[in-house]
């Protein structure tokens, strides 16, 4: 309890409060701008939270990304341009809503389920949490390395596009991590004599050019214009709100409980939770017929499944150290920079920061329902922010953010390195998602690899000799036997007809 | 650009086998069998398991060995995608020199008037932009950023 004391006494600060309130701002603006996304909302804050002590730096970044994810719902419904990808999936259903007069209604149930639906998220977190991390203070290198690659097959596995594109982009992300010292017997590789990839290669630039500086050049200028707003002003929001949810409460709540599922899965975030709810709810529903004409029910269970997702994908994140998606990814780089390495011994060690997150996730969501509903007012305004001078300074930020990690052009030049090679490998269908949790979970993956590999003495058996680590293994084995079969059977069946 | 799959899974198998071939530059340990070649290693050969995989599907596509994607076959969209490179690079390029103000400046009140807005609009947000930037980086979190001939001018020093 002194521990949750001390959580209040640390989010109920004035300047933590100041730091959440801009956070919600930035996290809104950026939401409702369509082509800017919530992990680039997280990337470019991270420079900027590199400098605040560890709780703020994570309230700005709880806050921004749930906030930009509700706001990704605003452009969708007036504009039919999803604001992030986490609301592609409903994108057409608002639109058709709005077209029939009904964009308040649509607007409210986007508001008041995302704020609902990110609730549950964080009360699976906040029960979830702690008592994963009590089973895994016992964990040895065998279930971390176990854990990890578990981790990382599930993010190939889930990943959107070919299987094999995203387990060679997850490679290639090893690959990355393996440049620096080596974390067994301190060896530089691949450093060729520069002194600066001693360190590894800088991993909060990389992320700025493989979330922002690789989307401005992919869709920066384009869709420019011809864009016209369904209508200008907005009306009441909140009428009819409880009608819909006395109908469908349960989409809600199996939205919320999938959303938070998919967002603990490693590799898979708001954006898949929301198309699996959507069909989900189609499923489910006892008139699917009216899907894609809009109808609010599809629009109810994915809106809160993708708000569920990002407390969902905290999940891992905090006990073990493994992302639930690309956003906490980012998070994982930046507790390891303020020295609060994420696993069990956190919560033993600090429980207040892991309560103050809580604190700040509940905060968040609360001050959606005010803010967003004022986001939601101001939006004729907001859609009409001229691209052609936000990308230029959002282009100037990135390089700004990216020099003052670390403070010299070598954090610039890895920016612009990794925003050209996540662009090539997007233009060739190589998703960027895996690389990125590859080169987090690369040296975690190593370190207990290597440990375990010397403790077992090269014998590879003794992986499966502790219960949990054996459950652990024989599920990874199992989950790339299922992904090799089905790449085998794929890869026939294309044969076949021809 | 996009790459015909079998020339992205030889490319990838190239990578797999250049990164195997340095790990043996990497010394052994004495006493301990697995040193810092062997994770490098597994994941090379995982590298290049994909990249035959790719070779071999690329091989009954009918894909064109090198394709450009459409949006940037548009001279606009090429200029915008160059401009954007070009601006960074002129960052690395002139901001020791120039100084962070002038370099920022001229960097947003270039890209601006390229995307459209109007000259003196493109010059004031370049300015604006900059200074806030500035003043938020470098007052407020400490950053260094570069001084340049501009600071010597005007602050003396």
């Amino acid at each position: 309890m002194v521990a949750l004391q001390a959580a209040f006494g640390l989010v109920f600060d004035p300047f933590v409060l100041m730091v959440i309130l801009l956070s919600a701002v930035f996290g809104l603006f950026v939401g409702a701008i369509p082509g800017l996304t919530a992990t680039m909302a997280t990337a470019l804050l991270v420079p900027v939270t590199f400098f605040m002590p560890p709780v703020p730096a994570l309230g700005a970044i709880v806050t921004a990304t749930s906030m930009a994810i509700f706001a990704g719902d605003i452009p969708g419904a007036m504009l039919r341009m999803p604001g992030t990808p986490a609301s592609a999936a409903y994108v057409d259903e608002s639109y058709a809503m709005a077209k029939k007069g009904q964009l308040e209604l649509n607007l409210g149930v986007n508001l008041v389920f995302s704020v609902l639906g990110g609730l549950i998220g964080v009360l699976f977190l906040i029960v979830a949490a702690p008592l994963l991390a009590e089973a895994a203070i016992n964990f040895s290198s065998f279930e971390y390395f176990w854990l990890a690659c578990l981790g990382l097959s599930c993010a190939t596995m889930i990943s959107t596009g070919h299987r094999v594109m995203a387990l060679l982009s997850m490679l290639l992300g090893l690959a990355i991590g393996t440049i620096g010292i080596d974390p067994v017997a301190g060896h530089p590789r691949f450093t060729f004599g520069n002194i600066d990839l001693m360190s590894g290669v800088s991993f909060i630039p990389t992320m700025i050019g493989a979330f922002a500086i690789s989307e401005l050049l992919r869709n920066g200028v384009a869709g420019e214009g011809g864009a016209s707003l369904v209508q200008d002003k907005v009306g009441a929001l909140f009428k009819g709100i409880g009608g819909v949810g006395r109908r469908y409460w349960r989409g809600f709540l199996r939205g919320s409980v999938v959303g938070t599922a998919i967002g603990a899965l490693p590799g898979a975030g708001a954006d898949i939770a929301a198309w699996v709810s959507y069909a989900m709810a189609k499923r489910f529903s006892r008139e699917p017929e009216k899907f894609g004409t809009g109808h609010i029910e599809g629009v109810v269970e994915s809106t809160s499944s993708n708000n569920a997702a990002i407390g969902g994908a905290w999940i891992p994140a905090l006990v073990f150290g493994i992302p639930g998606d690309s956003i906490t990814a980012i998070v994982i780089g930046v507790l390891y920079m303020k020295g609060m390495n994420p696993g069990p011994s956190v919560f033993l060690q600090n429980p207040q920061f892991i309560y103050a997150v809580f604190v700040i996730f509940v905060l968040a969501n609360l001050l959606m329902l005010p803010l967003g509903w004022l986001a939601i007012k101001a939006a004729g305004k907001l859609l009409r922010a001229p691209r052609q001078l936000l990308m230029p300074i959002i282009l100037l930020f990135c390089i700004v953010g990216s020099f003052a990690i670390t403070n010299s052009p070598y954090g610039i030049i890895v920016m612009l390195v990794f925003g050209l090679f996540g662009w090539w490998m997007e233009e060739n269908g190589i998703p960027v998602a895996p690389l990125v949790l590859g080169m987090v979970l690369g040296e975690m993956l190593e370190q207990n690899f290597m440990a375990s590999m010397i403790k077992a003495d090269g014998n590879f058996l003794t992986f499966f000799t502790r219960p949990i680590a054996g459950v652990l293994g024989v599920v990874t084995l199992g989950v790339w036997a299922w992904m090799a079969v089905r790449g085998v059977r794929d890869s026939m069946r294309r044969v076949a007809p021809a | 650009m996009r790459l015909h799959a079998s020339l992205l899974g030889l490319l990838f198998m190239a990578l797999a086998a250049a990164i195997y071939g340095y790990t043996h530059t990497f010394p052994a340990f004495p006493g301990q069998r697995y040193g810092p070649e062997l994770f490098p290693r597994v994941i090379s050969a995982g590298i290049f398991a994909c990249g035959l995989v790719l070779l071999a599907r690329g091989w009954r596509s009918g894909q064109a060995w090198l394709g450009l994607d459409p949006a940037l076959r548009e001279p606009r969209q090429l200029g915008s995608f160059l401009a954007m490179v070009g601006a960074i690079v002129f960052y690395l390029v002139a901001a020791e020199r120039l100084g962070f103000l002038p370099t920022a400046a001229i960097i947003v009140a270039a890209l601006s008037f390229w995307f459209g807005a109007r000259a003196w609009v493109a010059l004031l947000v370049g300015v604006l932009a900059s200074a806030v930037i500035h003043w938020a980086f470098s007052s407020l979190m400490r950053v260094p950023l570069p001084r340049g001939w501009f600071m010597q001018i005007v602050a003396g020093g």
